[in-house]
Parts: C-alpha cells; structure tokens; sequence
C-alpha cells in the first residue's frame, strides 16, 4: 500500500520532467525518462526510496545510488539508459560506511522536487552568463556547498555547463536557490 | 615609409571577410616569415594577443587572445600551402599564463633566425634537431619569450633548454641534470662542447625464465623466495615484501650495501626479473629482515582465514598481502588486504604469527 502511494506521489512529481523529456528544446538537454526509471525502480524495491546519489550525465544516461533498506550499510547502484534499467549494482566504498552515516547521507525520494529541473538549468546557465552551455551533467548529493559557510550537510543539484569557450559549475538547492556558482 | 608587413596588416585588418575566406599559408615558412605573419593576421582578422607560438617549416600554430573580448582565446594552425582554417575556440580555464605580446610585436623573421640557430647548436653538440621554436611562457609563468628544447638519440633523459627574449636578444642555455636545471656556457655551445650526458647504465638484468609451473602466491612463496635468493647471490635481506595471486615482488638491499634498494618481481610463470635499483631513502627504516624472521609457513593458512575474521567481509577475497616493519621500524608484521563487492578490510599479523589487528577499512 505504501509502495502505491509512493509511486503515485513519484509519478505526479516526475511527470513534468518527463514531458519536458518527451520534448526537449533544441539543443538543450537530453532529458531522461525520469517518469519510466523510477516507477521501474520503486516496483523492483519496493518504498521507501532513499537515494544516496544521482547523476545524470551529458547524453541523459542516470546513474541513482539507494540505499538497500534491507541493509541500510549498503549502497546499490541503478543505472537507466535509452529505456533499459540494469539490475543493482554493488557500491564499494573506500572505507566501509556504518548504518548511521548512511542514514544520514541518503535524501527521501519524495522529497526531490523533479519538477524543478529544467528551471534549475535555466537559473544555473543565467548564474553563469552561459545561456548558450550545454549541460554536461547532473548530480544531487548532501554535502556541503563550497559556496555557502554549513555544515548542515544539505541535498544540492550540481549542474555542469560547457560551451567551446567556457565550463561553468553552479551548485543549487533543492528549491532552487543557488548556493555556488564558478565559470573558467 | 611603410614596411611590407605592415602594409600586409593594414590590408588584412581594412577587409578581414574578404581576405579570411580564402588565407592560403605560404609553402615555405623559413624562406618567407613575413608571409607567415601576414596570413595569421589576414586568418584572424581582428587585433589580438600572443600566448604562444610555435614556428617551423612544417607547422605553426599561434594561440591568441582577443583585444576586444579578453577572455575570448582562439588557436590558430598553419600548416605550409594550405588555407588556414577559422581559429579553434579554447577554454578560458585552459590558458594557465596569460603573459602575453601584442601580434604586431611578433617578429617571425627572429623565430627564424633563432631555429637556424638553434639547429648549429643542435649539429654541434650531438642533439636531435628541433622541429621549431616556441614563443610563450615558462612553465612557471615567470617568463616569456622564445624557446628551443634539444633532446638526445642516445640519452632519453637528456633535454638541453635555448632561450631568447621575444626580440631574439639574451641567449641563455641549460641542462636538465637528473632533478635540476645547469647553466650552459654559450661558448662552450658554439663549440661543441656541450654533449648530452651518457644515458644512465640500466640496472636492470636478463630475466631468469619461467619454468612453466602457473603459480598463486597466496598459496605459498617458500619455493619462490629461495629462487631470488638464489639469483640475489646472498641471503635476503629484505625491506618490503608483497605478493598477490599473480605476482611477487620484493625490496631488497643487494648483497653488502645498506644504500642501495633493488626490487626483484617473480611473475605467476616463475619468471625472475631485477627490475630496478634506487638509493635507500634518507631517514627511512633501512633495518632489513631475513625471511626466517616472518612466519613463512603459516601464511598460507593466515591469508586464506582472514576474510573471515572481518565478521561483514566472511565472502570476501585476499586482495594483496604486504611484509614490512610495523611501526617507525619495529619487527615486521603481516598486512593482509581483503575486499569485497562493498568495500576493503585488513588483517594485520606479527612476526610470530599473532592476530594483531582485523576490521573493515
């Protein structure tokens, strides 16, 4: 019953992006199919969905790392690629992280506004002056912004901009308001 | 009066379109470097900045940066009788120095000149010869000007530094001397006496052949550690010991001296190779241990129990296994490297066999 209500809130908070995937402005990003991976994915593990991290690279390919709730030390990797989720894949840290530190890392699916993404794009490539970039990546991971003084350990999008004459790099909250921004 | 190279810039700058279409580099580059220089300014087409160029008479390529858009960067190449293509973009975080010349200052019958110079040099002492020369910065951005590398046939490690202000004045020479610059003596240049150094005799000896037999060291080094001691000509004295499934390597002291470190590896195929020999390093543990004083017989037997003595890692495997002196330099212990499919873990053994230490990374 829960898994139903998660799903349901999932596939209602992804359903923009997935529009905007199903439809991307030219030469904008090669959006994923958000709505198709994690409504796969929550029917393969079941709620609640507690992601560690997730990346999205230049062609749209997602990598999500959850938490394995049966093992919560554990850390599995999905990946999802023109419409083919792959099987968990085992994370291997470098030093053994304990149930606590995982605990504290991973983010409430449910509580990733994916609604957001395509305008947290367009502020980051304003932030930047590169209204032109290509997005060369995606990430959301909890840490702490080299632009901001926390240690709250807070979710931030990073979002990876490239253009022939500059990268850019602007970390954002998950409502969206920028936190550090850098172009070279 | 006007020269012909700044007639050349004034016409390429008056109609930039016209001329950019169809730039056409000239077929010889040392015999003509004013049309070198007149066809980059006619490819670019706007007033810029020199960070770097590299002239030959094969080649040139300029990366150049735009007076009115400073962090516009573009690198332009020349390649002898071909039209020159538009400039490529470059990244802004790419240009590490930005010392740089206005291209009106560019000289290219300098460059010339310096090549020419740089070849004698080169013909005189032993060098290869330089396929061109290089207006920019030092790798420290603490200079700019020109610059020729001499390297060496016989010696790899062997690079001999020419460099001149931009204007092609204050010759100055040095050698790289294993991990620093000499000054050369440009006298000695123009005579030929400066000859790259000899290359460094290799230490390395012939392999001893396999013998065919396929090992895996975790199951045991005895035989294997009495093959080297056999090749060492003396018993082992030994620095750092290490082996996985397929290979076994040691650091070892040759046979009386404490300030050498040879390093033999024994591969899965029982092949014996010297691979290289250092100097010992200053204030390091330099105390060596004989191969009685480690528990060769039980090491079978310790590498196999350890993933189960890390209680999360009992389905794991022995990645490595290091022998060396614990501590600052006490008696050497057993370092064993376990991994599984979620992260690394090590067990630690003394000299007697003891457990000393097992957990996860």
């Amino acid at each position: 019953m829960r898994s139903r209500r998660l799903l349901f809130a999932v596939l209602c908070l992804v359903t923009f992006v997935a529009a905007a995937a199903d439809a991307p402005p030219a030469g904008d990003y090669a959006w994923p199919n958000l709505t198709d991976f994690l409504k796969r994915l929550i029917e393969k593990v079941g709620a609640p969905v507690k992601v560690y991290k997730l990346s999205m690279d230049r062609d749209g390919k997602v990598d999500l790392w959850i938490q394995d709730q049966q093992r919560r030390d554990l850390v599995d990797s999905y990946e999802y690629e023109n419409g083919t989720m792959s099987d968990a894949i085992p994370i291997k840290f470098e030093h053994y992280p304990s149930i606590e530190a995982v605990d504290h890392h991973v983010i409430e699916l449910t509580t990733i506004d994916f609604q957001r993404l395509p305008s947290i794009v367009a502020t980051a490539k304003q932030k930047v002056g590169m209204p032109d970039a290509r997005v060369s990546s995606i990430e959301l991971e909890r840490g702490d912004s080299s632009g901001f003084l926390t240690f709250t350990d807070i979710p931030i999008w990073t979002i990876h901009l490239d253009s022939p004459r500059h990268d850019g790099r602007v970390e954002l909250s998950l409502d969206g308001k920028v936190l550090d921004a850098d172009k070279d | 009066m006007p020269t012909r190279i700044e007639l050349v810039l004034l016409a390429a700058f008056a109609s930039t379109n016209a001329l950019a279409a169809d730039v056409v580099a000239p077929a010889h580059p040392l015999d003509d470097p004013a049309a070198v220089k007149a066809a980059f300014a006619a490819r670019i087409g706007k007033p810029v900045h020199v960070l770097r160029l590299g002239f030959g008479e094969h080649y040139a390529d300029a990366i150049v940066q735009n007076d009115a858009a400073p962090d516009e960067f573009d690198r332009f190449e020349l390649v002898p009788g071909q039209p020159m293509k538009d400039g490529d973009p470059q990244k802004a975080g790419s240009i590490d120095c930005k010392k740089k010349i206005a291209f009106a200052e560019v000289d290219l019958a300098v460059a010339a000149r310096l090549l020419g110079e740089a070849r004698a040099i080169a013909a005189a002492n032993g060098y290869k010869k330089p396929e061109n020369v290089q207006l920019g910065s030092d790798i420290f951005c603490r200079t700019f000007g020109w610059t020729a590398l001499l390297t060496s046939e016989t010696n790899s490690d062997a690079i001999l530094e020419l460099t001149w202000a931009p204007n092609g004045a204050s010759p100055k020479a040095r050698e790289l001397k294993g991990d620093h610059w000499a000054s050369v003596d440009p006298k000695k240049l123009a005579a030929g006496a400066a000859p790259p150094p000899p290359a460094a005799p290799k230490t390395e000896t012939a392999p001893t052949p396999g013998d065919g037999r396929k090992r895996n060291f975790l199951s045991g080094i005895d035989a294997d550690l009495a093959r080297v001691e056999a090749q060492n000509g003396a018993p082992l004295a030994i620095k750092h010991l290490r082996f996985d499934a397929k290979s076994l390597s040691l650091d070892v002291f040759p046979p009386n001296t404490r300030k050498k470190i040879a390093t033999w590896i024994v591969d899965d195929d029982g092949a014996i190779r010297k691979w290289r020999e250092d100097d010992t390093i200053p204030f390091d543990c330099n105390k060596p241990f004989a191969t009685n004083e480690i528990p060769l017989a039980q090491l079978p037997a310790m590498v196999a129990g350890a993933p189960a003595l890390i209680p999360p890692m009992a389905q794991g495997w022995v990645k490595g296994v290091s022998i060396y002196r614990s501590g600052l330099c006490g008696a050497p212990h057993v370092y064993i490297d376990v991994e599984d499919d979620r992260g690394f873990g090590n067990v630690e053994y003394d000299a007697r066999g003891k457990l000393i230490a097992a957990g996860v990374q």
